[in-house]
């Protein structure tokens, strides 16, 4: 896929159903009422009704396709949505609280041991980009949920990044795991951690892709620069997937791919049962929008 | 300069330069008096593959080699008594550049190895010492270099470059220019909780970043994969070093010396062994190494020139 635009094409062959988790905030309303026409997601608003309602009237929206469920407390609109989940009734859940409470209520339901939709494995997070000077996406991982994963984490996040890729059509991503240079060294565990993923991967413990590592972000992203280096390597250059070596790293580096590349970007959190989106303040309209987007091509 | 690896196929082949070199290397030993290295020491000088320089106790080192029949015309004695001192007094001839290799006598490996290690006086040159075996089997089509079965007890990644500098730097005197490293493992994959396979497999990419030169790194690889292709096509593992290890790196001291051991005693293998790191080959036989052992180590001493 070379666009953002190009993931819509992928849609699903029925609608899919969307719970969205304790609905208050206008932005996510725009998003709801921008996705309705497409005919690919059906929605259902878990909130305090009457709030809702009277949002929806004030910013004049059609909110008549939209299944609300009526649940004043946040923490149960979480489990309410898990609920769905388990019931098979969605298939892609959301928050609709853009601030740090609304992604934990969404986050606590379904990290719950018994009622949960995570089943054990790690949750990431992976963003997906349209950038002008790349020539096709490229996703960084995990931007949101594993703050400084270990060797075992960083796995689970490769490998469910891996999944996403391949259900967009790539059956072998090419994986550049960063680190701050690209040789080994002993006081930077994350050079430690790619020099191992590569090995892994070339084992066939990490399955389904190819992964370089250590690379620092230029070696990955550019072949010149990596044979500069001495780097001889089919992903230098040509990655799917950027595995950063801790969240951090991701999020600035989404951050600023979003503020000074002007990039579209499109997110979802993979390795629940189902895709989880978790927009935030400063996604845009259109960001809710691609999101979502993402999550439905999964059933595509 | 041609950087393709010559094939040496066994140890008579690597030694068969050994008595046609112009000068004869010197030999030095500390504390000479003791039966048992004088036989391989007399025995050495006999085929001319070096010349001795005996530190020791003078007197029973004559009662020796007069019970043993050996000559000691043109024999230098330096007349130590004591073990210690003639550790030292045989460091500093090499020192002086009077002599070309040191090997160990009638006397303790750490009272031995002291003086090498001194400051002033010692013969360190590289950032540590390590034991490296050559060793011919039969069932493997050339020789191949065992490390580090007797110095370096549980070497961490750093300790295992360093020791891997070391073996390559002699590999390479012996005229393999660029030697295929088995990195080894109880198994060939990453296992978090087997350092050994993380240290292999850290290696093998720090080759590949050219932080350790002259080299080709695979591992972690278990020993059958290290030492047979056909073993590592089973695994689906496709690498140049797999069935053609030059070196094999043990993941610690007891993995290497449990293995030199078995090759000796169940194999019949009679290795050459060699500590690097110094300004010469230091030889560090054991009692128990046959005669064949400890005059292959002095051979093999004798046909490089580290310096």
């Amino acid at each position: 896929m070379k666009k953002i635009s190009d993931i819509e094409k992928k849609r699903p062959t029925q609608p899919v159903r969307l719970a969205v988790v304790a609905i208050e905030d206008d932005n996510i309303f725009e998003a709801i009422a921008n996705i309705l026409p497409k005919n690919i997601i059906e929605i259902i608003l878990i909130g305090h009704e009457k709030k809702i309602t009277a949002i929806a009237k004030e910013k004049n929206l059609d909110f008549s396709k939209v299944k609300i469920i009526n649940e004043e407390d946040d923490h149960q609109a979480g489990i309410k949505a898990v609920e769905l989940v388990n019931s098979g009734e969605v298939q892609i859940i959301m928050n609709g609280q853009e601030t740090y409470h609304g992604a934990s209520v969404i986050g606590r339901a379904v990290i719950d041991k018994k009622k949960g939709i995570r089943k054990g494995k790690i949750i990431s997070h992976l963003s997906l980009f349209e950038l002008k000077d790349y020539h096709k996406l490229i996703g960084i991982t995990d931007t949101v949920m594993n703050n400084m994963p270990n060797l075992k984490a960083k796995v689970a996040i490769t490998n469910n990044a891996v999944l996403l890729f391949r259900i967009l059509g790539i059956p072998k991503p090419k994986v550049a795991a960063l680190g701050a240079v690209e040789v080994v060294n002993e006081s930077m565990p994350a050079t430690m951690h790619a020099a191992l993923l590569s090995k892994m991967a070339q084992r066939g413990q990490i399955k389904n892709c190819t992964i370089e590592g250590p690379l620092a972000f230029d070696n990955a992203i550019s072949q010149k620069h990596a044979i500069h280096k001495g780097i001889i390597s089919d992903i230098c250059g040509d990655p799917d997937i950027i595995l950063a070596p801790d969240m951090e790293t991701a999020g600035i580096l989404y951050q600023s791919f979003v503020f000074f590349a002007q990039a579209k970007v499109a997110s979802i959190a993979m390795g629940a049962s189902v895709p989880i989106v978790l927009t935030s303040k400063i996604d845009s309209p259109e960001t809710r929008v691609n999101s979502l987007l993402l999550a439905a091509s999964i059933y595509g | 300069m041609n950087q393709s690896n010559k094939t040496i196929k066994n140890l008579a082949g690597l030694f068969s330069q050994v008595q046609a070199q112009p000068i004869t290397k010197k030999l030095v030993v500390a504390a000479a008096h003791d039966e048992h290295i004088l036989d391989a020491v007399f025995m050495a000088w006999e085929q001319n593959i070096i010349e001795p320089i005996l530190v020791g106790n003078k007197k029973i080192i004559t009662e020796i080699t007069k019970e043993k029949n050996y000559s000691l015309k043109n024999v230098e004695i330096i007349d130590v008594k004591d073990k210690t001192e003639a550790a030292i007094e045989a460091v500093k001839i090499i020192n002086r550049g009077e002599g070309d290799i040191l090997i160990k006598g009638n006397v303790d490996s750490s009272i031995f190895l002291r003086p090498v290690l001194n400051r002033e006086y010692g013969l360190r040159v590289g950032e540590t010492l390590s034991h490296l075996g050559i060793i011919e089997l039969p069932h493997y089509h050339k020789i191949f270099a065992l490390t580090d079965g007797a110095l370096n007890i549980a070497p961490d990644l750093d300790l295992k470059r360093i020791i891997l500098k070391n073996s390559i730097h002699f590999m390479r005197k012996l005229g393999i220019p660029k030697p295929k490293i088995a990195a080894l493992g109880a198994l060939e994959l990453v296992h978090p909780k087997m350092q050994a396979t993380i240290d292999a497999a850290l290696l093998s990419k720090m080759a590949q970043r050219g932080q350790i030169k002259d080299c080709i790194i695979e591992g972690p690889l278990s020993f059958d994969n290290a030492i047979s292709k056909k073993s590592a096509e089973l695994k689906g593992l496709n690498s140049e070093v797999a069935g053609e290890a030059d070196i094999l790196l043990a993941p610690n001291i007891e993995a290497a010396n449990v293995l030199y051991k078995s090759i000796v005693y169940f194999a019949g293998a009679n290795p050459a062994c060699i500590i690097l790191g110094a300004s010469v080959p230091i030889i560090l036989t054991s009692r128990s190494d046959s005669e064949k052992i400890k005059l292959n180590s002095i051979t093999l001493a004798a046909s490089v020139n580290l310096r």
